[in-house]
């Protein structure tokens, strides 16, 4: 059997490369999840998505740094404040504009973007942060591949968080209005359903995630408040490959950009990575327009 | 005689422009001519977002083609300053047309997001291609030989130069056939096809001529600033900025845009200069502000003579 230098059989190898792409693309999927529930459901782009998960991040730190609040029980904390700042933003701006139209919804997000960094970077500053629990360097082995605690359980929190998505979706009251709005929002509102207050709700459960997985992003990287750019391209580009507005199409998109990503990494090296995946991304824009998975909320 | 007297004050406008240099410091020599940079690239965005409405947010990416075609021209061909500028143009136009056809397709969001990515994959492109490039250590362009007040002075006529050219353009365009195949387009799309306009070849026309005009702006500002790095000319708040110019003058006019970016410019040059550690929540606050209570711009607010009932009235039939 080959082994490569560190002393590794090369099929561990692919297969722990396998799993890193799995690991990461969880977290690339909790990225989209919520990003693609606000698009689905009103046709809002929230480029402000991505500074609501450094948000997130932010307020696991300070739960940590200065509480000493495990990062995992800081998840529902920054869910909650993030539901909160994601309720009223659309309560009382995005709602003004959200009907006229794609221009204003998606330009006035960028302001929100703006006040959110600035807001982060005057409480915060803007060093590089990270929390380190005493557990985050620990893993275990299982037949030579390394598996990290943290990553692990990143992954069932994302699997768990889809899961009480879905569900909350499909089985809830408001749930039902949510997808019901989504289908038409003159025939949801005809039925007796507040539009005013589902979008409001809608945008709070789609900052909540993105809350949720700022929590779990600030475990496994260090941040600045100037990391949302990065997280909203992987989100544009998770979404437009796994599809619009279906849990399961961002989960997808997710996994699949997670395995690209790694094993491109590890074929041609990280050079240009930045470059195909924008380019993987028009070209599906291009030719699959609805994506892998397709369809709205339903 | 309205139009006589309209074209009496944008004359003396021009000419006030004209003379101004010979009475202002170097700061502000800069700062306007900033402002006209904003203007050019503005109501080059106003073609392609506000006669066709579709939102090109990745428009900044002809921007840095324009600038780095010109550092790379000037450096490695030994060209001068002003044929980099206008062969990068050239090749920001043909990478619309290329680029133009199929994405030029998508609607919506769609459209804007794609232009996003494909700002972000030539960026990336730039920055990984080190070799070529200089990659994310930026660029050093040949400094120029004159003194820098004439320099800066001969810059401030340059972009007052394409200013005046991105405001005929914007006449012309929004007079002829172009512009009604174009506004048709935006009002809507399958209706103008139907009614005889072939979109794609007007959609792809209209950004093209939007891309030279940036590419331009982009060369020029490569000139002025002799360093440039992927992080400033292909920095998408240009596009933000430009798109909320737009929309702060009025979007599909052709004044609109350029009035927009006279105020936003010398707000943010007035205002912000004083609020160092805000400036960000400041123009995050007026991009939220106008883009509730005057989404349609000061000459559609002026029209209706600032009237705040009519203000109040908008924001209600806009809001669910």
């Amino acid at each position: 059997m080959q082994t490569n230098p560190i002393g590794r059989s090369e099929k561990a190898l692919v297969l722990q490369v396998l799993l890193n792409g799995i690991f990461l693309g969880a977290i690339y999927a909790n990225i989209a999840v919520g990003f693609s529930l606000a698009w689905g459901v009103m046709d809002v782009i929230n480029v402000a998505h991505g500074t609501m998960i450094v948000m997130g991040s932010f307020v696991t730190f300070f739960l940590f740094k200065y509480i000493g609040i495990d990062p995992f029980l800081s998840i529902p904390f920054s869910m909650a404040v993030l539901f909160l700042i994601g309720y009223f933003a659309q309560r009382y701006l995005l709602n003004l504009v959200v009907k006229v139209g794609i221009f204003l919804s998606l330009i006035l997000t960028f302001g929100l973007d703006l006040v959110f960094i600035n807001a982060v970077l005057l409480i915060f500053t803007g060093d590089y942060r990270s929390v380190t629990p005493s557990y985050s360097g620990s893993n275990f082995q299982v037949g030579g591949i390394n598996v990290p605690y943290i990553r692990l359980a990143t992954l069932g929190i994302c699997i768990l968080l889809t899961g009480l998505l879905q569900l909350f979706l499909t089985r809830t009251r408001t749930g039902n209005a949510i997808r019901a709005t989504a289908q038409n929002r003159q025939a949801a509102e005809i039925v007796g359903v507040n539009v005013a207050r589902i979008y409001s709700v809608t945008l709070g459960v789609s900052a909540a995630l993105a809350g949720a997985c700022g929590s779990l992003i600030s475990m496994v990287q260090s941040f600045t408040p100037f990391e949302g750019g990065f997280f909203i391209m992987k989100a544009f580009i998770i979404c437009v490959l796994g599809g619009l507005g279906n849990v399961y199409g961002a989960m997808i998109g997710g996994v699949l950009l997670g395995l690209v990503e790694t094993t491109g990494a590890r074929i041609l090296g990280t050079g240009f990575q930045e470059a195909i995946s924008a380019i993987i991304m028009i070209l599906v824009l291009i030719f699959m327009p609805k994506g892998i998975v397709g369809s709205k909320y339903k | 005689m309205k139009n006589k007297k309209q074209l009496l004050i944008a004359v003396l406008i021009g000419l006030g422009f004209v003379v101004l240099p010979l009475l202002i410091e170097g700061y502000w020599i800069r700062v306007i001519s900033s402002i006209f940079m904003y203007g050019v690239v503005t109501g080059a965005l106003n073609i392609i977002a506000g006669f066709a409405g579709y939102a090109a947010f990745g428009n900044v990416v002809f921007f840095g083609i324009g600038a780095y075609s010109t550092a790379m021209l000037m450096l490695r061909v030994g060209f001068p300053w002003w044929g980099g500028c206008v062969i990068g143009a050239i090749l920001a136009a043909f990478f619309a047309v290329v680029v133009g056809f199929p994405v030029l397709r998508l609607r919506g969001h769609y459209f804007a997001i794609a232009t996003l990515g494909i700002n972000r994959a030539v960026e990336q492109i730039a920055l990984d291609w080190g070799s070529f490039t200089g990659g994310g250590k930026g660029i050093t362009l040949p400094l120029p030989q004159m003194e820098i007040q004439s320099f800066y002075a001969m810059i401030y006529f340059i972009l007052f130069g394409l200013l005046l050219l991105t405001l005929l353009t914007n006449f012309v365009i929004a007079r002829g056939r172009l512009g009604y195949a174009l506004r048709a387009i935006r009002d809507d799309e399958d209706a103008a096809e139907a009614s005889g306009i072939f979109a794609p070849s007007c959609k792809v026309i209209a950004w093209a001529i939007s891309a030279f005009i940036t590419g331009l702006a982009g060369g020029v500002f490569a000139y002025w600033f002799s360093f440039i790095e992927p992080a400033t000319v292909f920095d998408i708040m240009i596009a933000v900025k430009a798109f909320v110019m737009m929309m702060l003058g009025g979007a599909g006019t052709v004044m609109g845009p350029v009035l927009g970016a006279f105020l936003l410019e010398l707000i943010s040059e007035t205002v912000w200069g004083q609020f160092l550690t805000i400036h960000m929540l400041i123009l995050g606050t007026i991009v939220i502000g106008v883009v509730i209570f005057i989404p349609r711009g000061m000459l559609h607010l002026f029209r209706q003579r600032f009237s705040l009932s009519a203000l109040i009235r908008n924001i209600k039939n806009q809001s669910i």
